[in-house]
């Protein structure tokens, strides 16, 4: 069992020899590149690419995080998550898979980061606490940042998985009591792909590692550093509930006719018009179903900070963000309010003025007028 | 140097001057089409964040939610079309069209037409004074509760306009960076609409002030913005 | 230290050699575990330590309770939704709103489901490499594979090609260089004993389990939009049932029902006839840890009860596995459980990395409170960003130590199975006779890691029985015209009470989950989970008392300790989840 760089073996190579037929392998990616949204042509790049290269070492850690991006990720189907990791990648380290344990486990880091310098890549679930020099989140007896930061040092591009590590996602919310702190915080000088969703859609995690093996670069980023071939549209823009919206036929409360007619599920919240993700074009689970496709509105959970645009089922959020805990109507109705009130005291106070102190006023003018 | 609190004049008791030609129809065509505008947008605006009760029938026949937004973005576009014609006509008009954008705070005399104005609305003076053009108050409004977050919805609501569009658009390359601006871009709904309620406010005092100054305050406001021209109601002036 | 009797009767003796095992992989989550062996390497002494904290019980201060579900959902990922639903029962709860039959059923297929995930999963990709060999595979005769297959199962599967295509797979990628997943695994160690044959299968099950795990979790797709982290809803669930033929598609339409029933009926088959009968032959395999790593499973078992199959029913009348707890191991006394009364449930902090004004007192989570206090023992090896060895007598884990009327408790599959046997639930007691009676092994050994390990494969059996018969009851109801799926008379705050407090309880797939909360005014005043894993990694309490983690590696033995996978196993077949147990 070797480990050098010279009995690397590609895809193609692996995947053949593993007994799988030529026609299997296009079909696989012609499958993939539509995944990918590669365009016409798209398969025959990808093919070309998989017969070339060799297997890409990946590294898998783990940060403060619930290992749901882990678990989305062993749903791919298009390609599966087993072909990825037996033929594409070389997963040599994740915490949640891997066999060994211990020392052994942590052997693996030094050995990849050392023997593969600068040609592996860092994936990374979940994101580091800042607070008491990173002890919230301890990894082999040291701070998990030390982990990142040594990973980090020799990785040809880092893959920050989920909105954890893009964005510091649910225990980064208000008032963020270990500091997380997202990825692209700490690694400046390495390109670092964001993969939002809590979790990612895993056909869109298979599609990054797949995007990035057959072009060795990274896919065109937004300016959230997502991939635009996966996060360029709003939810909103391709639910299949939209009709209702422009209809103005709208779920009023849960369960009602609308919500079994499958009308649009704005007035309980759904965060579909300012989220950015492939839930409503790719779907979930091999496309079987979405959020909003089970009845429930989007919570907007590939965005930065949604945790603090709640409450939920309000279309207008608190402002908490901006550390107000009302939304913008209770304050403007409640101030409309107000004023209106001080306005018609004014009002009144002004029409007695005016009552009382009128007949000195019309004389005044009148001797004014006798003057002029 | 022009001296920028010019527009600015209080007519003491003893000047005989009986109007003052202030607002130039550049100016008065702008401010109804304006006020159109923004009562269009913050009736569309409002009804966009919570909409009617849902209307019943086929949705390829209905598209009320479809026309609220519509107009809103007309809308839109219009009142930054606007707002190019007013900065256009500030630069060309009269010293009046520039007062609005040049609030003369150093002015020794304005600060005192400030409290002047404040104790006025508080009733702790008997005798208004009369201005030329925007009182020191009304002009403090103007610009707090209506200028700044006038600019506030532009820059949101464009922001908001190159979401919507998408990122392949026009709009996007004009306006996404203020997508960096905004954690999430419903920080842009959230400003977007709490600064709809300013203007709101604005709008409520706005005219309630206007009316009672044309009644109260021995000078004409309404009629000032449909003829142009200010009338000192107890003078006569010079010519008559 | 050297020798001391914990008050839960155990021994401990930290005089020998100190072995640290971290990261502890194969689990979810960082966990550590240090143990001393003595001259035989015989566990003596353990220490199970969480070494990561969220503080999700303080981000939810001052939120919407409405919300609350998904915020605690993303406790985990791994029993994902779980949280959610001890969520929304808690706030169901303490708002007094009913939920709907449909909603009560629809939770249960959902729950189910993530059983029978959860369990497969666990089983195939986290616990198996400890028991199989990957390396002894490319010995195997694929003939004999396929011979010893189809003596144990009728999965169709099994042809003496399919195994040789499987092996040569694995050759080749063992002989590409890039090992992998597989990279440092403990390949023939003295304690792996399958025959190369059942390995070859092992594996060939390990890569069907990784593709078919993702069929079974579309039946929360269809009724929660998406797995992980499926939608919940306060007062039912938000799939409502669509009967009309216009309008977009709804959550739920006869096909949509259609395809969670097949995906039932498949689930089914592939853990009857792929995780049952591996299980039971690796099991036969390794009958001496049938009396390894009983720990407290043999004394003090709690369960909170869980699948109410009446709405709003959490009685032992309506629950499928009844609550209730074992102490002292006797199984003939059930006592009742109460997760409101301030005696029962308490958590103490004096060895968790947390602050109590007085830490000589435990919480009831009603009460409770969630304080960081990270600060190492004097006793600790290394420094403060280099722990080398945990001082076990300080504060050692950020997870906290809840105690069931002081007892520390064993929670998860085999506590369930254990009580609802004593309870003589009989669906259980067949499956468990049976079991036993297959492996030749006498009821004691249930208590031991092979026990752990054999209960969750049983009760994924169950749950997937059970599965199926939940869909078809959706089905009837929804025919017999029952499309109600969400109570909203509640829905609004202004329909709450000023204050209010509630508890929710679940049993998550790894053991009894409650959640408590408190609101004022209409948002989470507090807000405390104690979790299944919280149970069973808890660091020693008040009185030093330790739990099952710890009490169930000593006297593992070992046979060389700087391969520790004797200590894996036992902590594998709890299942450990880390991010749960500190959250
Ligand atoms: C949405 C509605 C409105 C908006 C946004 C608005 C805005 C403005 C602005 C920005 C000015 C200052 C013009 C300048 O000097 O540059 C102004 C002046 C004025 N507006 Fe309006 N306006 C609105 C409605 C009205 C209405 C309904 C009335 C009459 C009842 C009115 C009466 C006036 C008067 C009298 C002035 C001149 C004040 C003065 O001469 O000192 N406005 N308005
Ligand atoms: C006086 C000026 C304006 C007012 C009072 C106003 C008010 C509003 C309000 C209240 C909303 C709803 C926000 C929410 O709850 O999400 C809204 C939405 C919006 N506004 Fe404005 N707006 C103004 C100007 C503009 C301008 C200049 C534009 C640019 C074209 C614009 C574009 C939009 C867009 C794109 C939306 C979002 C529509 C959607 O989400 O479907 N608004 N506006
Ligand atoms: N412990 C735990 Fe969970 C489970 N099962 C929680 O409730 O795993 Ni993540
Ligand atoms: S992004 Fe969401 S799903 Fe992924 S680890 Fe974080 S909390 Fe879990
Ligand atoms: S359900 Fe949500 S995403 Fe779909 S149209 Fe309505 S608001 Fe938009
Ligand atoms: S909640 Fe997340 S999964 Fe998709 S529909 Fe919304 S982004
Ligand atoms: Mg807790």
């Amino acid at each position: 069992m070797k480990n050098g760089m010279s009995t690397k073996k590609t895809f193609y190579e692996v995947i053949t020899e593993q007994g799988i037929p030529r026609r299997e392998f296009l079909k696989f990616c012609a499958v993939t590149a539509v995944t990918m949204g590669l365009g016409p042509g798209g398969h025959e790049v990808l093919a070309k690419a998989l017969e070339t290269k060799p297997r890409l070492p990946v590294l898998w850690i783990h940060g403060l995080e619930c290992t749901c991006c882990s678990e989305s990720f062993i749903r791919a189907s298009h390609p599966l998550a087993k072909d990825i990791i037996l033929s594409m990648i070389s997963l040599d380290y994740d915490d949640t898979l891997m066999a060994a344990s211990g020392f052994q486990a942590e052997a693996i880091l030094e050995e990849i980061t050392t023997n593969y310098k600068g040609n592996y890549i860092l994936a990374v679930e979940g994101n580091a606490p800042l607070l008491d020099d990173g002890m919230a989140c301890i990894v082999g007896g040291r701070p998990f940042t030390d982990q990142l930061l040594e990973t980090a040092r020799h990785a040809k591009a880092v893959i920050a998985w989920g909105t954890c590590a893009s964005f510091g996602c649910v225990q980064a919310a208000k008032p963020n009591p270990t500091k997380a702190t997202p990825v692209s915080k700490f690694v400046k000088d390495k390109p670092v792909i964001n993969v939002p969703g809590c979790p990612p859609i895993a056909e869109v995690m298979a599609g990054v590692l797949s995007y990035i093996l057959t072009f060795d670069r990274l896919p065109e980023l937004d300016r959230q550093g997502r991939p635009k071939m996966f996060y360029g549209q709003r939810i909103h823009d391709k639910c299949y509930r939209r009709a209702h919206f422009d209809a103005g036929q709208f779920v009023e409360a849960w369960d009602d006719d609308g919500a079994r007619q499958g009308w649009c599920l704005y007035k309980l919240g759904c965060r579909g018009p300012t989220t950015y993700n492939a839930c409503t074009t790719i779907g979930w689970n091999d496309g079987v179903s979405s959020p909003i496709k089970s009845g429930h509105g989007c919570i907007g959970c590939s965005e930065d900070g949604f945790w603090d645009r709640g409450p939920f089922y309000e279309r207008v959020p608190d402002m908490a963000q901006f550390g107000i805990e009302a939304n913008a109507d209770k304050i403007g109705l409640g101030a409309m309010a107000g004023l209106g009130a001080a306005m018609a005291a004014h009002a009144g106070v002004t029409a007695t003025r005016r009552a009382l102190g009128g007949r000195d006023k019309d004389k005044e003018t009148e001797d004014q007028d006798g003057q002029g | 140097m022009a001296r920028f609190d010019h527009a600015y004049r209080e007519i003491g008791d003893h000047e005989n001057i009986r109007q003052i030609y202030v607002y130039e129809a550049p100016m008065r065509l702008w401010h109804w089409l304006n006020a159109a505008v923004v009562v269009a947008l913050v009736a569309t605006g409002y009804l966009i964040g919570t909409p009617l009760p849902s209307y019943t029938g086929d949705p390829s026949t209905v598209y009320v939610m479809g026309w609220i937004r519509f107009v809103h973005l007309a809308a839109g576009y219009l009142f930054a079309v606007l707002w190019v014609m007013r900065i256009w006509w500030a630069v060309v008009g009269n010293n009046f069209a520039r007062q609005l954008f040049i609030p003369p705070i150093w002015s020794k005399r304005w600060i005192d037409g400030l409290r002047y104005q404040i104790a006025w609305n508080l009733f702790l003076v008997k005798e208004p004074r009369r201005y030329s053009g925007l009182n020191p108050l009304a002009h403090i409004a103007m610009l707090t509760i209506y200028l700044v977050p006038s600019v506030v919805l532009l820059v949101t609501g464009f922001g908001m306009l190159a979401e919507v569009a998408g990122h392949d658009s026009w709009q996007y390359h004009m306006f996404g960076w203020m997508r960096d601006f905004a954690v999430n871009t419903m920080d842009l709904h959230t400003i977007h609409r709490a600064s709809m309620w300013l203007v709101a406010l604005f709008v409520m005092v706005h005219i309630y002030t206007a009316v009672r100054e044309d009644i109260v305050s021995r000078q004409s406001m309404v009629s000032t913005m449909l003829s142009g021209y200010r009338l000192f109601k107890d003078r006569r002036g010079p010519d008559e | 230290m050297a020798k001391v009797k914990t008050p839960n009767g155990f021994e401990l003796d930290d005089a020998g050699r100190r072995v640290v095992v971290d990261p502890v992989t194969r689990i979810e989550g960082h966990l550590r575990v240090e143990v001393n062996v003595d001259e035989r390497n015989r566990v003596t002494n353990a220490v199970s330590s969480g070494t990561m904290w969220r503080g999700l019980e303080n981000i939810l201060q001052g939120r919407d309770p409405r919300d609350a579900w998904a915020f605690v959902q993303r406790i985990c990922g791994v029993c994902t939704g779980v949280h959610a639903m001890a969520s929304v029962r808690a706030v169901e709860d303490a708002l007094g709103i009913p939920i709907p039959r449909n909603a009560n059923t629809i939770r249960n297929i959902l729950h189910l489901t993530l059983y029978v995930h959860d369990h497969l999963v666990h089983f195939y990709h986290l616990h198996a490499l400890d028991w199989v060999d990957v390396v002894s595979a490319l010995s195997a005769d694929p003939k004999a594979t396929s011979a010893l297959a189809q003596s144990i199962s009728p999965w169709p599967m099994a042809s003496e090609g399919y195994f040789r295509d499987v092996q040569e797979r694995l050759k080749k990628f063992v002989s590409s260089g890039q090992l992998g997943l597989f990279k440092n695994g403990y390949w023939g160690h003295p304690a792996y004993k399958l025959p190369a044959e059942a390995n070859l299968m092992a594996v060939a099950h390990y890569l069907e389990a990784l593709d078919f795990q993702k069929e079974i979790v579309k039946i929360q797709a269809v009724l929660g939009g998406k797995n992980p982290h499926p939608m919940w809803l306060v007062g039912g669930v938000p799939s409502a049932v669509n009967v009309h033929s216009g309008g977009a598609v709804g959550a739920l339409n006869i096909e949509r029902l259609a395809l969670i029933k097949d995906v039932a009926a498949r689930a089914k088959v592939f853990i009857d006839q792929v995780y049952v009968p591996d299980l039971l032959a690796i099991a036969s395999f390794y009958k001496e840890w049938g009396s390894i790593g009983a720990g407290l499973s043999g004394r003090n078992l709690l369960s909170y009860g869980e699948f109410p199959a009446q709405a709003n029913d959490d009685s032992n009348d309506s629950l499928l596995l009844p609550r209730g707890a074992i102490i002292d191991g006797k199984l003939a006394e059930i006592h009742p459980v109460d997760l409101r009364n301030p005696d029962e449930i308490r958590e103490f902090v004096p060895h968790s990395w947390y602050r109590y004004p007085d830490e000589g007192k435990g919480l009831h989570p009603w009460d409770g409170m969630t304080e960081y206090d990270f600060k190492l023992g004097p006793n600790t090896k290394g420094d403060k960003k280099h722990i080398k060895a945990l001082d076990e007598g300080a504060k050692y884990s950020y997870i906290k130590a809840p105690r069931w009327k002081g007892h520390a408790m064993e929670v998860g599959p085999l506590a369930r199975f254990v009580i609802a046997y004593a309870m003589g639930k009989r669906d259980i007691k067949e499956m468990v006779d049976g079991t036993l009676a297959k492996l030749g092994l006498p009821l004691p050994a249930l208590f031991s890691t092979l026990g752990r390990t054999a209960a969750r494969g049983l009760e994924c059996q169950w749950a997937a029985d059970r599965l199926v018969e939940a869909i078809d009851q959706l089905i009837a109801n929804v025919k017999a015209g029952d499309l109600d799926t969400a109570n909203t008379d509640k829905w609004g705050p202004e329909k709450w009470p000023k204050s209010a407090k509630g508890v929710g309880y679940a049993e998550a797939p790894r053991g009894a989950l409650g959640h408590w909360l408190r609101i004022q005014d209409g948002r989470i005043s507090n807000y405390q989970c104690v979790v299944p894993t919280t149970w069973n990694g808890s660091p020693r309490d008040n009185q030093g008392a330790i739990a099952p983690f710890e009490a169930a590696l000593l006297g593992t033995p070992m046979a060389d300790p700087a391969q520790p996978l004797e200590v894996l196993r036992t902590i594998h077949s709890f299942d450990p989840c880390l991010a749960c147990a500190t959250h």
